[in-house]
């Protein structure tokens, strides 16, 4: 059922949407459907981009993605906390790690996906940040990478998207814009800062790919 | 899809034109496999991926223009449309300026509603009259006044030439008195489209071969007197031939290509001031080996509205 939901959001409404009306390229989407399981990482600006990001996954798995969001700000309410469940496929985690033994830590529920064989969806930059600004990474693509060494990571850029919908509005308009996957980053040490500036480097190897 | 069938019906001149574009594309393509097995070079590559786009523009052009006239006029609107979506990805706009500008968009439909009645007066008014009024006093409501005059100026303009321009191709297949007796809409569309396409080949190849003396040096480099005096002859020459596609005498004919050829030479230099102002080569790289749509129909947007009227002077007035 949530499957289906998924499929007819993303893969029938959203791709069409965002590709004739917003005016949304894919490249190198085709790299997805030899993947089973990986953490996707994106440079974050808008709301749009869990939507292109979500549209250029492949039916088969697409119940099986989950992106990351963060709980302050999408759940809240029980209305906001289905609609994330059930046409984002998202999980919800708090922003801050867990200091006492009551509290749910966000590293824990995003390895507990991954070793249930989901993939995850992530923004290292923790926020929007400013219009068509790449900030730094946090430190939890590191810890996750350092945890499950064994699944594929995946770079994504998305250009342009934060026009679309910019910080702050709700007016949704048509700008060209692209998103681009790159292939999956091989990690030469597990190192917490080593797999912090290897995430950032192959988001900007892959701006670079499409000029 | 018998009704589809059905709905075609063309004139035998219209067949020929069909005939004679074709023939030019199969002739290119061989030529250019010949050309590019004997001297492979850059040159050959860029004309062999230009010409591979033109069998796509071809085919959804002639399938758009003789099919169901509704198909046209929605394929017209969506070419207006990713024109606009163009212009509006690469202007620096205010962020206030977001709701007028899903008022810009919105005007794409209405003038393109009035295209299809045929209503004539209101078609000519809605965007020169308008909509030169309301985009400047939605931009007044939006609050800010900081640079507004630079979102006054270029919002209306932008309709102009993605909009307005493009549109009169729609209104020629539904003015009444452009479809009576021996003159058809769609048969003066064709010629329209084919004369003006014909002038930038023909100013590019003319430019190529012996260009030598640039015209517009800090706009556009490309750009020769011999590729604009060779384009505005041989174009003259090629319109006065397909004159079979239209109600009008030899001196009219001529009259007609040639101001085409000198108006789409304007297109062309003014699109190509934009975009050195815009700091880029081609508006987006949506038609491969062309660029985007603007860089393609810059010619169109000036051409087709002058000819619509120049026809309405020569023939029905």
């Amino acid at each position: 059922m949530k499957k289906l939901i998924l499929i007819v959001t993303y893969t029938i409404f959203w791709r069409n949407f965002l590709k004739i009306i917003i005016g949304l390229k894919y490249y190198n989407q085709q790299i997805l459907r030899k993947k089973k399981q990986f953490i996707l990482i994106a440079n974050h600006n808008s709301h749009m981009d869990t939507m292109a990001i979500m549209s250029s996954m492949p039916s088969r798995y697409i119940h099986r993605v989950h992106p990351v969001a963060a709980e302050d700000f999408f759940g809240g309410n029980r209305f906001k906390e289905i609609l994330m469940r059930y046409m984002v496929n998202a999980t919800l985690i708090p922003r801050k790690r867990a200091n006492s033994e009551e509290d749910v830590d966000p590293i824990e529920v995003m390895s507990n996906l991954l070793k249930k064989g989901r993939s995850i969806i992530i923004y290292p930059e923790g926020s929007r940040g400013a219009a068509g600004v790449m900030t730094d990474f946090k430190k939890g693509i590191g810890y996750l990478v350092k945890q499950n060494p064994t699944v594929d990571v995946i770079p994504v850029y998305l250009d342009g998207l934060y026009k679309t919908l910019p910080k702050g509005k709700n007016l949704i308009l048509p700008y060209n814009c692209r998103i681009i996957f790159g292939d999956s980053i091989n990690f030469d040490s597990f190192d917490l800062e080593d797999i912090i500036n290897a995430a950032e480097k192959a988001i900007h190897k892959v701006k670079s790919l499409v000029e | 899809m018998e009704k589809i069938i059905n709905s075609i019906d063309l004139s035998s001149q219209i067949q020929w034109v069909i005939a004679i574009i074709l023939s030019i594309l199969v002739i290119a393509s061989i030529s250019f496999w010949i050309w590019n097995k004997l001297s492979p070079s850059k040159l050959v590559k860029e004309m062999t991926l230009r010409t591979k786009s033109w069998w796509g523009m071809c085919f959804i052009f002639l399938f758009a223009s003789t099919v169901n006239p509704i198909i046209t006029y929605i394929g017209l609107a969506f070419l207006s449309f990713f024109t606009l979506r163009e212009v509006y990805t690469l202007l620096k706009l205010r962020d206030s300026d977001r709701s007028t500008l899903l008022v810009c968009y919105l005007s794409i439909p209405i003038q393109y509603y009035f295209a299809y009645q045929g209503w004539y007066t209101m078609f000519l008014i809605f965007i020169p009259v308008f909509m030169f009024v309301i985009i400047p006093f939605l931009l007044v409501l939006s609050g800010d006044t900081d640079d507004i005059i630079r979102s006054m100026c270029i919002l209306p303009t932008s309709l102009m030439l993605g909009v307005f321009g493009i549109s009169h191709l729609a209104l020629l297949i539904s003015f009444p008195e452009m479809n009576e007796g021996n003159i058809s809409g769609k048969a003066l569309l064709l010629f329209l489209i084919f004369i003006t396409e014909a002038n930038d080949i023909m100013q590019f190849v003319f430019g190529k071969i012996f260009g030598r003396h640039k015209i517009l040096p800090k706009v556009s480099p490309n750009k020769t007197w011999e590729g604009f005096i060779g384009g505005v002859i041989s174009t003259t020459i090629i319109g006065y031939y397909m004159g079979f596609l239209t109600p009008l005498n030899s001196w009219q004919l001529i009259l007609v290509s040639f101001c085409i050829a000198i108006l789409g030479f304007m297109g062309d230099a003014i699109i190509s001031a934009v975009k050195r102002d815009f700091g880029v080569k081609d508006m987006s790289n949506s038609i491969p080996g062309h660029g985007g749509f603007l860089d393609r129909i810059d010619s169109l947007s000036t051409t087709s509205s002058p000819f619509f009227h120049l026809i309405y002077f020569m023939v029905i007035a």
